[in-house]
């Protein structure tokens, strides 16, 4: 009883210091925002970041700083970097931090450490036991912030040491602990893949998880891994259409929905998951003709949302094997996206145009008195995406009128990228259909 | 390398009518590569997010509109003054939305049930005892 007297005790001036420490810290990085927005010219912010740089390397080299005035330090030592001015001297301190600092310290040192540091950096590899220690703590936020880190910045060579333990969370009971493990597992795949090998069975653990948010989670996992090999995963075909026909059907808690949408983005996840494992397979996407139309009749709301999933159920349709009605509804939706007043909408038609064409050349020649009012578009962006379109449904009787559009085009832009790119395709254009030499001299002198 | 990345990002995205669509692609750090930028423009903000081909252009609109929404719940009417001086703040919204590159959490009242968690943690900093922190279930659902 008495030392919790006595705790209480030396902790009232703490509390009454740390009120005003609070303020401090945030008055500092406000003195610094201010005064760098009170200077007029370039040279004078190099010269104010100077001063302020060195009064904080002397800060962060005295034995003297407490842990509180060093988090205070790593924010404005982030604002600089941010700013593009160099304080390495604080990247060992970040470090100390998080493996010294109480919660909140940890909290700026990961954070520090995030931004500041990329993967193949060699602090990291100090960080990796303050890493495991956290990993192991029975307070959610540690292990939250370790994971974090670990699926921002790891190093490479470092995975099998901290695979265990992050394994290990994949059956913890709470829900975020389990979503994190699942996509800090997702990134050590992007980069080591040989290292998770053998855990391929909890992932399809974390796909039948009851918590949807941990389910969402894997399917990201499951995204990259179908797209490298879709034959492996046919058999879980069945259970992706029925996850996607019970959000469809508004079965998850009411919390999930946006703007009444149930789960768009697990939508969209799911259709592009379900257009990679249909391509080229009838029985495939026999077993999901039923739910794409289910999708394509619900989505008919008039949010941007909702077009995104219906954008991605038409890719769906188009990619996998052909349905004749799915197909006619998405041509009609491609048609409504691309005769739409509202201009995302009309790039999104577009693209969807370019994709389909190789399917289907008509819908294109359908639309095409639209296609070319987009041509004289204010906006950039459409221009160039209805000549990419434009040069995809070139033949031999329009070559001539679209290379005449593309070389408009090129004399009118001065992006580097786009020039290149565009003249690549003119060039790939004269050599498919010979005409006449004024365009290839046109050519020559783009380049 | 970074510094040049984002002035000309914002070279870009200035240029840009109210009227026209919000995806760009271009420009020679990022054009070069798979990448696009989506943004969105808030009175005199804009919120630039660069992603791969093969994200969803409206999702991630959207997306950007749930994170600001987000730091409005948190900052309560959230301005751009809340941004500048409380950046890591912001980073820590962040981080709840998207982790390590890919997208955690889309719900905004869970990302904000997380930062609240956080929030928590800090006001009780005076104190030397160890808080063990629970966080509220989520009511669990069959998906067969």
């Amino acid at each position: 009883m008495s030392d919790v007297v006595e705790k209480t005790l030396t902790a009232l001036p703490g509390l009454f210091d740390s009120q005003t420490g609070a303020a401090k810290i945030t008055n500092r990085l406000k003195q610094l925002i201010k005064s760098i927005t009170e200077l007029t010219s370039k040279h004078e912010e190099e010269n104010l970041m100077k001063q302020e740089l060195s009064a904080m390397k002397e800060q962060v080299s005295s034995p003297n700083t407490t842990m509180k005035q060093m988090r205070e330090v790593m924010v404005r030592a982030m604002y600089c970097e941010m700013l593009g001015y160099d304080a390495s001297f604080t990247y060992i301190h970040a470090i100390k931090l998080a493996q010294q600092g109480s919660v909140l310290e940890k909290r700026v040192g990961y954070l520090a450490v995030s931004l500041f540091l990329s993967e193949g950096h060699e602090l990291l590899l100090l960080l990796v036991n303050t890493v495991l220690k956290d990993l192991q703590s029975t307070n959610l936020i540690e292990a939250c912030m370790a994971l974090t880190v670990v699926a921002q910045v790891f190093p490479k060579d470092m995975i099998p040491a901290v695979l265990p333990l992050v394994e290990d969370k994949l059956s913890h009971p709470k829900e975020i602990i389990r979503r994190k493990a699942v996509l800090a597992l997702y990134k050590f795949y992007l980069i080591a893949p040989n290292q998770v090998q053998h855990i391929h069975a909890k992932f399809r653990k974390a796909l039948c998880d009851k918590d949807p948010g941990v389910m969402t989670s894997s399917l990201h996992i499951y995204l990259q891994l179908i797209r490298e090999s879709p034959d492996g995963y046919k058999d879980l075909t069945g259970s992706f259409v029925a996850i996607l026909k019970q959000v469809v059907g508004g079965k998850l808690p009411m919390d999930f929905n946006y703007h009444n949408v149930p789960a768009p983005w697990l939508q969209i996840q799911l259709l592009r998951i379900l257009s990679l494992l249909g391509r080229e397979d009838q029985s495939t996407s026999e077993l999901m003709y039923e739910v794409l139309d289910e999708s394509l009749r619900r989505a008919e709301m008039n949010h941007n949302i909702t077009y995104a999933i219906l954008y991605e159920c038409v890719k769906a349709v188009y990619t996998i094997h052909p349905k004749a009605e799915l197909l006619e509804k998405a041509a009609r939706c491609i048609g409504n996206f691309v005769l739409s007043p509202k201009i995302n909408l009309k790039y999104l038609g577009l693209k969807a145009l370019t994709y389909v064409v190789q399917h289907d050349a008509k819908l294109a020649l359908q639309h095409q008195m639209t296609i070319i009012e987009c041509l004289d578009h204010s906006d950039f962006t459409i221009k160039r995406e209805t000549l990419e379109l434009l040069f995809r449904i070139t033949n031999a009787q329009n070559v001539t009128v679209i290379v005449e559009k593309m070389l408009d085009f090129l004399r009118g832009c001065n992006d580097e990228h786009t020039v290149i790119h565009l003249v690549g395709k003119v060039a790939e254009l004269a050599e498919k259909y010979p005409f006449h030499s004024l365009t290839v001299t046109n050519v020559t002198r783009m380049r | 390398m970074q510094q040049q990345i984002i002035r000309e990002t914002f070279h870009l995205v200035s240029k840009r009518d109210d009227n026209v669509c919000n995806f760009l692609e271009g420009g020679s750090l990022i054009g070069g590569s798979d990448y696009k930028l989506i943004y969105r423009h808030y009175a005199t903000l804009y919120f630039v997010f660069c992603v791969d081909s093969s994200e969803s252009e409206l999702g991630i609109l959207d997306l950007i509109q749930v994170f600001v929404e987000t730091l409005d719940k948190c900052f309560e009417n959230v301005c751009e003054l809340d941004l500048i001086f409380h950046m890591d703040k912001v980073h820590y919204i962040l981080q709840e939305v998207v982790m390590g590159g890919m997208v955690l959490e889309t719900n905004m009242n869970e990302i904000v049930a997380q930062v609240e968690l956080q929030n928590r943690m800090e006001k009780s900093e005076v104190s030397s005892v160890h808080i063990h922190i629970e966080q509220p279930g989520v009511t669990p659902v069959q998906l067969t």
